[in-house]
């Protein structure tokens, strides 16, 4: 019980209380010395697993373990009082410990590569534990240890006649281990004849109708509810109440726990295939289920049970395997990694990537939330046409895979369909997962004649300008190595496997077709300081910025605009600040908050000295921040969740949440907010239900909720921008790739911008479509604010172009270069007036300044970029940690101070106003 | 329909008590199938308790607010001696979340009879399935209410065309509280978070219930509780809504049967009352609960109080409600 993992207490009274009587009652029962030796593997598919290498006991026999290592790994059936040494010797790459859950253990002593050690326990306790590596755990390794009284005795079932009937483990035909993991389950069985048989991933359990069979289900990780159909059982046996508590769901509690039970398959409804599943709703979206077949008894059917997609089976590279393969992914808070396949190190050489897997029809991908503490979605972004069509066997429930909320735990899908399928996060849309199913039979790799995409997009032909900028993309995105670095003096270089791909052009080399198409070797421009300095500080989130006082990444850097020189790096170690997405600032300037979009908090900062002033729990994967402009109260946008929550100002507590929807509806998952200059409205955009919602935060009523992107399925509205008088909302549609323009008073819709109206998505030719006398095109939108004097609005497509927009007309006036992933933009005060709009990109390592109106006259055809500034921090620049690598980059939330947007602007202090001219001070008048 | 899209809409909402079913209320195209059947047949053995016939007809509905639902039809039980009693009555007559709750003893039956009263899709044949898949009583395979997909036997819908109707046998040993809830609509895991659940009650054979005067059924979805009474003396089912005020009379025995549904866990809270954990000594005034689980325990009313959810988000949300408790 050494570590927080294992240490949960498991029903320890009775335990105590069953094994004095076992002693008691069993005194001439001698206990058995167990000599056990095991070893750490790593599968063919990058996973972890344990082999048996010998058991031998001084007393009884010992079962027929598999002979390779397994998931999970094999089970340890002990009797009360037994002892056990365990010799593990580690053949993994990775360090591991032997921990014990809820048993007393001797040693517990780290084991590195290659290494071997000896560990001891006791089995001083009746019932299911766990044995395993608490860090590997998700990964594999875990397997179950079961004790049972001396005498036998082993958990009663209920008959179908309603009696209650106790068990002894001779009786027992079969017994199957259940481990919930993620969303999958990993499942073993043991013969009544003691052969223990690995059955992978949510395996098809089989058993005779009557037969007696008992199940271990145990819990790894993250909290599961356990459900088998048509079946039910006594939960554990308090022996001094005067009646069972009969259950057919029953709660796994997170980090670790185990059930046991035994039922008679079939008893009271006879034969059929019962399904089993978590009934947690996104574990169930995310394919958490097998099935319990109970075939007739005296039919001759054997009830065999029937494994699942194994890491053994095919894959790329383990083309022999045995039977349906199985890829993994972790999903992680690692930048470039955040869906990283366990082999990833292995296979990016080739793939240049650690997020591309290769899969032969009828294997299986998995996800694991391994390495995350927020809370995501395991999305398919686009997929064959054909697999999510209704005549493929069933495939069309699975494809496109998707969940209804952002949470915990992974997913496991089979594709049968050969072409590209990619998987994002809903909630972090830049997090991708892409997988090749490739029919062995074709020369090249499949890419599928066509694909459709979520945002409604149907039957998009893989060689088409869309659809090979979404792979262009995607290698940019997955790879750091592909981003643009303004510190290094060499042009930017894009790699990509150099592989043939079919599409519906036939064999194509995907080097030739990308580098041709998008380019390679781009000289990138110098990097020039804008002539005009601004007004105060910008602070600007490098998300993806690594250091070497914590696990997880970003940072926050803050820019000095007199001279355009980094005044201080902020990363705060002390918390292992994840993620850090978005800042506003209370009225005085005196704290800033801070979004860590990976996390649960919301981070309080000493504007003055960058030092940590509080961590607050907010919610599950908080996005954006800002305050009323009228109460300096703070609001939070809980992405991962259903509201935005409200912190008092001045208080570091949270007060309450104000429901994005009404009770029982799909949650809106709101990402970046707004607020009237009044503070009377809170606009949000729900990426998870298409809409933008007009909220009074008074009273959380819901004004109105206005679907954005003309319609489309999946627009995914991902922020808003504002009107300085409150007049109209702005917002940007990720995946539909416009800007819908409502009516700010009662949600109107008023106009579609179309971002991509001057893009051929066949050709990929940019030309003047719409007649507005402009080749502009937004590719992706993401942020997008009105400038404070209600001119401009400036958006940031993370395509790498910067749209500029004139509110007079809502018609696009000009686009502007920008980088890879752009993503953040916000105003601030241009020196001497006027403003400057600050853009900061994802993957590269600057911060653009635009310029929308350099003379001033109210026309935005002259706007243009005013400079740009590296966000890499020399020995000279203060900072709380050092940078090791990934310096200076993902670009995301930028604020401005002073905050000089209408409604806050007037607030300030002396202090912060001093710098700011008339007009700045009054916006709108 | 995924969401409200006008303030007309909004506060005309589906937790409000003023809900009314969507679309034209089209001539029914199910087939009503009145086959009779017989228990001693299907549940032949040495140990069958003998009970009553529940004949039920329920609909499954689109509400407004993106919602489904479950509306009782009729409700007639037969028993022993084969006298007939009409219970519609004590429903709502309109769809309600949760749907109405069922109430077996030991040794009954129920034969429901489900009507998909949804507004079909032509383009999604997945969203033309409704079932009802119930826990912990006997049925057979005809009635899990799964797909093919999972059953690989049949796909056990009601559809736009055809009734579909379910078997239940509250044989001995099934007492308890148990969800029931839709598997099919939309997806092979059913659309039970929109709306398509309710709770079906199974009293002991063995023991009486006589002091229980009211039942609260309180599901406690991802952001709310919702709520269904049962006054015992009456009869009467009423829906309460979201995040209800329960009333009691002064020292009555009340019936709570909290379960949960969606993605979040929870950890219910009856304030400044204590109750047994079922099938233990201990007594407790808070329990855990994640989807799909049920906790069920008796109160006497003595004192006002309030119930709760405290998990983080929950008490953020404001997921309480009172219970009053009066002379």
């Amino acid at each position: 019980m050494s570590s927080p993992i294992f240490g949960k207490k498991m029903k320890t009274t009775t335990s105590i209380l069953l094994f004095i009587t076992t002693w008691l009652l069993a005194s001439m029962v001698l206990a058995a010395s167990h000599n056990i030796v095991l070893s750490a593997e790593t599968l063919p598919n990058g996973q972890y697993g344990y082999k048996m290498i010998s058991h031998t006991t001084t007393d009884g026999t010992v079962p027929t373990y598999p002979a390779d290592a397994v998931i999970p790994g094999p089970t340890l059936f002990l009797q009360a009082g037994d002892n056990v040494k365990v010799q593990l010797t580690n053949n993994t790459n990775v360090k591991i410990d032997f921990n014990v859950g809820g048993l007393s253990v001797g040693n517990t002593s780290s084991l590195s590569p290659k290494q071997t050690k000896n560990y001891r326990f006791n089995a001083n306790a009746v019932g299911t534990f766990l044995y395993g590596d608490e860090k590997s755990a998700l990964l594999g390794l875990f397997g179950a240890i079961v004790v049972d009284d001396p005498s036998g005795k082993v958990q009663s079932f209920m008959d179908g006649n309603g009696t209650l009937t106790a068990v002894n483990r001779v009786q027992l035909d079969k017994e199957y281990i259940l481990f919930m993991v993620g969303s999958t389950f990993w499942g073993a069985e043991m013969s009544a004849n003691g052969t223990q048989r690995p059955l992978w991933t949510n395996p098809t359990l089989g058993a005779i109708e009557n037969q007696l069979v008992r199940w271990h289900v145990l819990a790894v990780g993250h909290a599961h509810t356990f459900h088998l159909h048509a079946h039910r059982w006594p939960d554990s046996v308090d022996r001094n109440a005067a009646s069972s508590n009969i259950i057919d769901v029953k709660l796994m509690n997170s980090p670790f726990d185990s059930h046991t039970f035994t039922i008679k398959a079939g008893t009271g409804v006879g034969p059929g295939v019962w399904q089993y599943h978590c009934h947690v709703m996104s574990h169930m979206q995310s394919n958490m289920n097998g099935k319990f077949h109970v075939v007739p008894a005296g039919s001759g059917e054997t009830g065999e049970s029937l494994a699942g997609a194994s890491p053994h089976g095919k894959i790329f590279g383990n083309e022999n395997g045995d039977g349906a393969g199985l890829v993994t992914f972790i999903i992680s808070d690692e930048p470039g990694s955040w869906f990283r396949s366990v082999r990833g190190d292995a296979l990016s050489p080739v793939t240049h990537t650690k997020s591309l897997e290769i899969i032969p029809p009828g294997s299986s991908v998995h996800f694991i939330m391994s390495d995350t503490n927020g809370t995501h979605t395991v999305t398919n972004l686009l997929w064959p046409s054909d697999a999510g069509k209704n005549d493929h066997g069933g495939d069309h429930f699975m494809i496109p895979f998707e969940q209804t909320k952002a949470y915990r735990g992974g997913g496991i899908v089979q594709l049968n369909v050969p072409g590209l399928y990619v998987f994002t996060c809903k909630i972090h849309p830049f997090m991708m997962a892409a997988v090749i199913v490739d029919d062995p039979a074709t020369d090249g790799l499949d890419l599928g004649k066509t694909i459709d995409l979520v945002s409604g997009v149907k039957d998009l032909p893989t060689s088409s300008d869309l659809a090979t900028r979404l792979v262009h993309t995607f290698f940019v995105a997955s790879t750091p190595k592909n981003w643009q670095d303004f510190t290094s003096t060499n042009p930017w270089h894009v790699a990509y496997p150099n592989v043939e791909v079919v599409t519906d052009a036939g064999k194509l080399s995907l080097v030739s077709v990308l580098e041709a198409r998008y380019g390679q070797d781009i000289i990138l421009a110098p990097l020039v300081k804008p002539a005009t300095p601004g007004v105060g500080e910008v602070w600007i989130n490098t998300q993806f910025e690594k250091t070497t006082g914590k696990t997880k990444p970003g940072t926050v850097t803050v820019l000095n605009t007199s001279d355009w020189t980094l005044k201080r790096k902020i990363a705060l170690p002390q918390i292992n600040m994840n993620n850090p997405h978005n800042m506003w600032a209370n009225r005085d300037h005196s704290v800033i908050y801070q979004t860590q979009w990976f996390d649960t908090n919301l981070v309080l900062i000493d504007q003055k000295n960058g030092k940590l002033i509080k961590s607050i729990h907010v919610g599950d994967t908080p996005s954006h921040v800002m305050t009323l402009p009228n109460t300096d109260d703070v609001t939070v946008a809980i992405h991962g969740e259903n509201g935005v929550v409200m912190i008092p100002a001045g208080t570091t507590e949270v007060r309450h949440m104000m429901p994005t929807q009404q009770h029982g509806q799909a949650p809106a998952n709101p990402h970046g907010h707004w607020i009237s200059a009044d503070g009377k409205r809170i606009i949000t955009p729900n990426v998870n239900t298409g809409d933008a919602g007009i909220y009074d935060p008074e009273t959380d009523q819901i004004i109105a909720r206005t679907q954005t992107g003309g319609g489309a399925p999946v627009p995914h509205p991902i922020a808003i921008g504002m009107m300085p008088d409150s007049s109209k909302v702005y917002a940007a549609n990720l995946l539909h790739h416009s800007i819908s323009v409502l009516d700010g008073n009662n949600g109107a819709l008023l106009n579609t911008i179309n971002l991509i109206a001057d893009y051929d998505p066949l050709t990929g030719e940019f030309a003047d479509k719409d007649g507005n006398g402009a080749v502009a095109v937004g590719v992706l939108p993401i942020q997008t604010p009105v400038s404070p004097d209600g001119k401009a609005v400036v958006t940031a497509a993370m395509g790498g172009q910067i749209v500029i927009t004139d509110t007079a007309t809502d018609k696009i006036v000009k686009m502007l270069p920008c980088d890879p992933g752009c993503h953040g933009a916000n105003f601030g005060a241009k020196k001497g007036g006027g403003y400057y709009a600050y853009v900061a990109s994802k993957f590269s390592n600057r911060v653009i300044v635009v310029d929308p109106d350099p003379n001033g006259d109210g026309n935005l055809n002259d706007a243009e970029i005013a400079g740009s500034i590296s966000l890499v921090a020399d020995g000279s620049v203060a900072k709380d940690d050092n940078i090791s690598s990934l310096a200076g980059f993902g670009g995301q939330g930028v604020l401005p101070l002073p905050i000089v947007y209408n409604g806050w602007v007037q607030n300030l202090s002396s202090e912060w106003s001093a710098g700011l001219t008339n007009s700045q001070r009054n916006p709108i008048q | 329909m995924r969401s409200i899209h006008t303030a007309e809409l909004v506060t005309d909402s589906f937790f409000s008590s003023r809900m009314e079913k969507i679309g034209n209320s089209r001539p029914l195209s199910a087939i009503w199938s009145m086959v009779l059947f017989a228990i001693s047949l299907l549940f032949f053995g040495g140990n069958v308790l003998a009970g009553n016939t529940h004949r039920i007809g329920m609909f499954a509905e689109e509400i407004t607010g993106g919602y489904f639902a479950y509306r009782m039809m009729r409700y007639e039980v037969i028993d022993q001696d084969g006298s007939s009693t009409d219970i519609t009555a004590r429903y709502s007559d309109r769809a309600t979340v949760p749907g109405p709750t069922i109430i077996l003893t030991e040794g009954d039956e129920a034969e429901i009879e489900l009507m998909y009263q949804i507004n079909p899709d032509q383009a999604n044949s997945k969203h033309n399935h409704v079932s009802l898949h119930v826990h912990g009583v006997h049925y057979d395979k005809d009635s899990d209410g799964t797909l093919k997909y999972i059953n690989l036997y049949k796909d056990e819908s009601a559809t736009p065309v055809l009734s579909y109707t379910y078997r239940w046998h509250a044989a001995l040993g099934t007492a308890g509280t148990w969800p029931y809830h839709d598997h099919n609509m939309d997806s092979h895991n059913g659309a039970e978070d929109r709306g398509l659940f309710g709770a079906l009650i199974v009293n002991p054979a063995s023991a009486a219930v006589d002091n229980i005067k009211k039942e609260f059924v309180l599901y406690i979805i991802d952001d709310a509780f919702v709520g269904m009474e049962t006054n015992n003396t009456t009869g009467q089912h009423t829906p309460l809504w979201a995040n209800p005020n329960l009333t009691a009379e002064k020292n009555s025995d009340v019936r709570f049967h909290v379960l949960a549904l969606g993605t979040n866990f929870h950890q219910f809270q009856l304030n400044n009352y204590t109750w047994a954990d079922p099938g233990s000594v201990n007594q407790i005034h808070t329990k855990a609960i994640g989807p799909l689980e049920k906790h069920v325990f008796v109160v006497k009313a003595t004192h006002s109080s309030s119930y709760m959810d405290t998990a983080f988000s929950s008490v953020l949300l404001g997921m309480k409600g009172d219970f009053v408790v009066a002379d």
